[in-house]
């Protein structure tokens, strides 16, 4: 118990070392670039948390950053690498636009539900076609997932070009726009946050729990752990494995459709700049854990929150945001690299030192 | 019908087939050379962008075309070389490495663009020489294919024909090939594994920024857009799974994706070209489900052994 | 009138937690056949791994021909005649053999690039020199074992080695290719005064080919001798540091009805090859069936088809009388079988996992553990690890420790304890002490037997032969995936059956 406690300190402390020096390079970018890294990095806290509505959004954007890193860890846990979750965020978002559009004047509850199930068939599905392949085939479902991404992005721009395209004249790229009385109450004014944070707690605190502490997570776990071993002990791997991809999948779907109903109700290109990937990066920065992707999820929406209001306030490019998180990341996928190297140095010159002293002191006895 | 034939079959449609070709088969080659050395290189479309953003960094800086790609060359060996740090010195997942590439050069490109060439980017650059020949003009078809193309499409061929000798004819080029399918051999051998990953590494980020140079400097006068790789280093890699990793082939699969690429661009007036330009994606998986399938067959059928033991 | 080679003077290899080898000092000489023998884990490979410059040793020094060695690295033992054949070939599949034997001095045309004509030339002189015929533009990956062993050598000889180490050069091989590899090595050391390193822990060739031999045990040198003052029993006993002296376990009861039935089963290998070839067995209820086969001959496909982990390409298996073949794992689970798999880290647990976990895999959803909402209650978990933690005598840092921190005695207990308390019909049991230290293998021997006179049917696959002669009722010899001989253990000996095992003899069943 005392070892795993230690490897979580460890953990901790590459972390927050790897956060600050990730703070320092980007000061130095700044610098660099003629921007005072301080007064910046002010207005990027400003930016976060100065107001109520700042940190409604930093909600917001956490409450998506948090479901797609479950979403990725859910697949990882088994061993599947679900890199397709933008491609399933989108295509969920816009059918449940759709469906919103479509049903126009029938019961609030009635529309929001068949959206949401809209939103988990379609991301579903287009997880278990990878998850097949990757199962059956044995294609590897990074790629595909990467290729599906870019198909359903072309799928989604051609729709609101075409078919689904809004009749209003300022939109030139766009849904309809849904009807307000199916929006999500909004929470905070001004803000972005909506009552579908609710439910993503729910559906978060439910994902933590079957894989933190049910017998299925305990199966998930051996399966990702070694897949040899689950089905020695027989478990049937192939099915899990597909079913944690639709899943996955799913909530992606639903990732879509809370942010169409939540927060920008309509389906326009802006509905995900890459939210997944930023997500998956949260998840692998947080071990694949459910409770620290959720906690880290908070950090790194505040930091973009922030940069954004940075960029407004302060006149710095909130690409920033971008570089600091992937030196984090960098740092972080390191970790045990660069710890290893540190340790074998260390071990080499104690073992080196403890053969000399043995020598020394055989050659005193002679 | 007809119509539609003879656009797709027409000179500007492989004029446009080598235009697109070559940004992601430079790419392909670089990506072969990590992917014989072992290493899933997830990270080219990031490596690419930087390419094109330095090169039009340096062509702005010094109003010329030639600077221009002798920074983004410098660049890209930087990038090979941190790139190898991370995944050959501390043994760090090549993915999410390569995922956390691409969006550092998304974040970087952006915010050094903003810095240096405020909202409205840079135009207007010197652009990379365009070769015409007078002797191609008087030859129908294909003059129209070849003349006009940016240097870097003929040099393109030049360095798929030089990559290709050198894992296949030269000691080093086994030695490369050793390292991804078999490290321990070299290591026994008295050659360390790791250096020639390094060398992969370092010739990929180089193949990168060419490409990322063709995109931003060859193509259009000068400019850099934000995400302008536009997911081309995906496809590259998909090159290179194609192709086995073999340099020709990687650049023939290229060209197939140019080719389909190019017929969206030519049949707008008939199709949404966002519906064709998906289809190089759906080829690419179609293509990797074929592969691994007849790899699959190969290995089921007896006494045939796979030679590339991968993944 | 003996020459030095090589001197190892107080070398020490300290790996994180394993001291390997322990302030070895020792002296080959030129012109001989040295054979270093010792259990799994003595620490022989690691000895020569530091003699070939793989790793550099955190004690002590080597002189090769007086010379103290300064880097260690391959290149600098390539360079002073020092040449290995690894167990697991270093040879790169996908490349010709002439390919891999001129690797790092490939012959060049222009300076610059691999000239191919020239490579197969010099090979095939090689091969004429020393007569290990060899094609050089066949592809490695469709040489046979014993044609790539001959890769190597020649690989090392191409290099200009004179002092040649085989690390356990027979275990892959037939008795014909073992014979033309010693008939190799003895006209090297004859005609070219050649030095041969050979590590094996077959006593048989020890005594055939070397002229002294030298005993490892746990990381020491613990004896040198001239071969022609030893006999293998002496040898044998200064491996294990005691006489082998099995005590008799106590059999009671005889064997029921049939609950493993194999009929005619044929499966390939991993590389498409057929591994198990129209083989049959059964094994009642109360009886030990003991498989001496040696390894590579399709044993080890034969035990995971039968567990549903691989394939089946025709015939049949039954478990108490229900057909399960090409089952599923959980099928087959499910019709009474337990196993324990050849190779605990890789099929038997995970490594990741606590002890805990591992002690309870396959029980997961049972009532006692399962609360409402699928909920894993870890308190009766921890409970029931706890106590088989005890029962089986698991010695560790407890129930929540990773199991793949543990020796691999202990890790061998956890996966003995998980099957054996599913208490099933049919036990299928392979290498059950493989790396296993002598006090643990008293304790799992008596467990089979407790199973087998509880009415146990129990399939065992052991690569070492005093295991199946003192667990097994009836044996039966597999050579080349067929079974080549069945005996009731009282009445064979083990001469008999190793003769069977080489496939020396067929018998028509």
């Amino acid at each position: 118990m005392s070892e795993r406690m230690q490897q979580r300190l460890r953990y901790l402390a590459f972390l927050v070392i790897s956060i600050l020096l990730a703070f320092g390079i980007g000061a130095i970018v700044l610098a660099v670039t003629d921007h005072e890294p301080l007064a910046a990095y002010k207005a990027m806290f400003q930016g976060a948390f100065s107001a109520p509505r700042h940190i409604g959004d930093v909600l917001e954007y956490a409450m998506v950053l948090a479901l797609c890193g479950l979403a990725c860890d859910l697949g990882s846990r088994v061993g599947i690498f679900n890199v397709g979750g933008e491609g399933q965020l989108l295509l969920g978002a816009i059918v449940a636009c759709q469906v919103g559009v479509w049903l126009k004047g029938s019961p609030t509850w009635l529309v929001m539900v068949l959206a949401a199930l809209a939103a988990i068939v379609v991301g579903g599905v287009y997880a278990f076609i990878p998850g097949v392949l990757k199962v059956k085939v044995k294609v590897n479902e990074v790629i595909t997932t990467i290729m599906l991404n870019t198909v359903a992005a072309l799928l989604c721009s051609y729709l609101v070009k075409g078919p689904w395209q809004s009749s209003s004249k300022y939109v030139t790229a766009g849904t309809e726009k849904l009807n307000a009385q199916y929006w999500f109450g909004g929470l905070i004014k001004g803000s972005k946050l909506s009552t579908a944070i609710f439910a993503a707690a729910v559906i978060a605190f439910f994902i933590w729990y079957v894989m933190q502490r049910t017998s299925r997570g305990y199966e998930m776990k051996l399966i990702g752990q070694n897949p040899r071993f689950a089905r020695f002990s027989g478990l049937r791997n192939d099915t899990v494995v597909i079913l944690c991809m639709t899943i996955s999948g799913a909530i992606c779907g639903l990732v879509g459709m809370f942010r169409v109903y939540g927060a920008e109700h309509i389906f326009k290109s802006g509905i995900s700049n890459d939210y997944y990937f930023e997500g998956l990066m949260v998840a692998m920065i947080a071990r694949y854990q459910p409770l620290t992707t959720i906690l880290l999820s908070l950090f790194f929406a505040a930091l973009k929150i922030g940069a954004e209001g940075m960029q407004a306030s302060a006149g710095v490019s909130n690409h920033i945001y971008l570089i600091i998180q992937t030196i984090i990341i960098f740092f972080m996928a390191a970790e045990s690299g660069i710890f290893t190297a540190i340790e074998n140095r260390r071990m080499q010159k104690a073992a080196r030192r403890a053969a000399l002293a043995r020598r020394e002191g055989g050659t005193d006895n002679e | 019908m007809n119509d539609i034939l003879g656009r797709i079959f027409s000179a500007g449609t492989f004029q446009q087939m080598l235009r697109s070709a070559t940004p992601v088969a430079l790419a392909a080659i670089g990506g072969s050379m990590t992917e014989h050395a072992g290493i899933m290189n997830i990270g080219m479309d990031g490596m690419i962008l930087m390419g094109a953003f330095f090169a039009v960094l340096g062509s702005f800086l010094f109003q010329s075309a030639m600077a221009g790609l002798a920074l983004t060359l410098g660049v890209g060996l930087i990038v090979g070389l941190f790139f190898a740090l991370l995944v050959v010195k501390f043994k760090s997942d090549e993915f999410i490495i390569g995922c956390a590439l691409n969006t550092f050069a998304l974040g970087l490109t952006g915010y050094l663009s903003d810095s240096v060439f405020g909202a409205s980017g840079a135009k207007g650059n010197p652009s990379l020489l365009v070769v015409r020949l007078p002797f191609l003009r008087k030859i129908p078809f294909i003059g129209t294919v070849l003349n006009g193309q940016s240097i870097l499409v003929w040099v393109t061929v030049v360095l798929m024909v030089i990559m290709w000798v050198f894992v296949y004819k030269t000691p080093h080029g086994f030695w490369l090939r050793a390292s991804g399918e078999k490290p321990e051999t070299l290591r026994t051998a008295g050659i360390s594994p790791e250096r020639m990953k390094w060398i992969a590494s370092i010739l990929c980020g180089l193949f990168c920024a060419l490409a990322g140079a063709y995109l931003s400097l060859g193509q259009l006068s000068g400019t850099f857009s934000k995400g302008m790789s536009n997911s081309r280093g995906y496809i590259a890699f998909a090159c290179v799974i194609f192709a086995a990793a073999h340099p020709g082939k990687a650049y023939l699969a290229a060209l197939m994706f140019g080719f389909f690429d190019a017929i969206g661009m030519r049949l707008q007036a008939y199709v949404s070209s966002e519906l064709t330009q998906m289809i190089p994606y759906i080829i690419t998986i179609l293509m990797m489900i074929y592969v691994v399938v007849r790899q699959n067959n190969r290995r089921r059928a007896p006494r045939k052994l796979q030679g590339m033991a991968k993944s | 009138m003996s020459e030095p080679v090589v001197e190892f003077r107080h070398i020490s290899m300290q790996f994180p937690g394993v001291l390997a080898n322990d302030d070895i000092s020792l002296t080959v000489n030129k012109g001989e056949v040295f054979a270093l023998v010792g259990e799994n884990g003595a620490g022989k490979s690691t000895l020569m791994n530091l003699l070939y410059g793989i790793y550099t040793p955190t004690g002590g020094e080597i002189y090769i021909r007086g010379r103290r060695v300064e880097r260690y690295n391959p290149k600098y033992a390539i360079d002073q005649g020092v040449g290995m054949v690894h167990q697991h070939f270093m040879l790169v599949p996908s490349f010709t053999a002439a390919q891999n034997i001129v690797m790092r001095k490939e012959p060049k045309k222009l300076g610059l690039f691999y000239d191919n004509a020239e490579a197969i030339r010099q090979t095939r002189a090689l091969v004429e020199e020393y007569g290990l015929e060899v094609d050089p533009t066949e592809k490695v990956a469709d040489l046979s074992v014993g044609l790539q062993q001959r890769v190597e050598i020649l690989k090392a000889l191409y290099r200009g080695a004179d002092i040649l180490i085989l690390d356990e050069p027979t275990a892959v091989l037939t008795p014909q290719e073992t014979d033309e590899l010693f008939a190799v090595l003895r006209r090297i050391v004859a005609e070219k005064q050649m030095t041969v390193i050979l590590i094996t822990h077959k006593l048989g060739e020890v005594m055939a080919i070397s002229d002294r031999v030298g005993v490892m045990r746990k990381g020491r040198l613990v004896n040198v001798k001239n071969t022609s003052e030893v006999d293998q029993r002496q040898i044998a006993s200064m491996m294990v540091g005691r006489p082998v002296l099995y005590e008799a376990l106590e059999k009671t009861g005889t064997p029921g009805e049939l609950r493993i039935e194999v009929a005619h089963l044929r499966c390939l290998d991993e590389r498409g090859l057929p591994a198990v070839r129209d083989l049959s067995l059964s094994v009642r209820s109360g009886e030990v069936l003991g498989i001496a086969a040696v390894e590579g001959n399709g044993q080890s496909e034969l035990i995971e088809a039968i567990a549903g982990m691989q394939h089946i390409e025709s015939g049949s298996v039954k478990i108490c009388g229900k057909d399960v073949t090409n089952r599923s794992p959980a099928e087959i689970r499910a019709a009474g079988l337990a196993h324990v798999p050849e190779d605990r880290l890789a099929t038997g647990l995970s490594a990741e996992a606590s002890v805990g976990e591992n002690l309870l895999t396959g029980r997961q959803r049972e009532k006692r553990f399962r609360k409402a909402f699928d909920f894993l209650d870890r308190s009766s978990v921890a409970r029931y690890a706890g106590e088989l933690y005890e029962r089986f005598d698991i010695r560790g840092a407890g129930v929540d420790a990773a199991a793949g921190d543990m020796s691999g005695g202990n890790m061998q207990k956890v996966v003995i304890a998980r099957e054996f308390n599913f208490d099933t019909p049919v036990l299928i049991i392979a290498q059950p002490t493989r790396g296993v230290d002598v006090g643990a293998i008293e304790f799992i021997h008596s467990r089979i037997i407790e199973k087998r006179n509880a009415g146990c049917a129990i399939l065992l696959c052991s690569a070492d032969l005093d295991e199946v002669f003192r667990l097994s009722d009836r044996i039966v010899t597999i050579y080349e995936g067929r079974v080549t001989g069945e005996f009731v253990t009282d009445q064979v000996t083990r001469e008999e059956v190793g003769y069977y095992m080489t496939g020396a003899r067929e018998v028509a069943q």
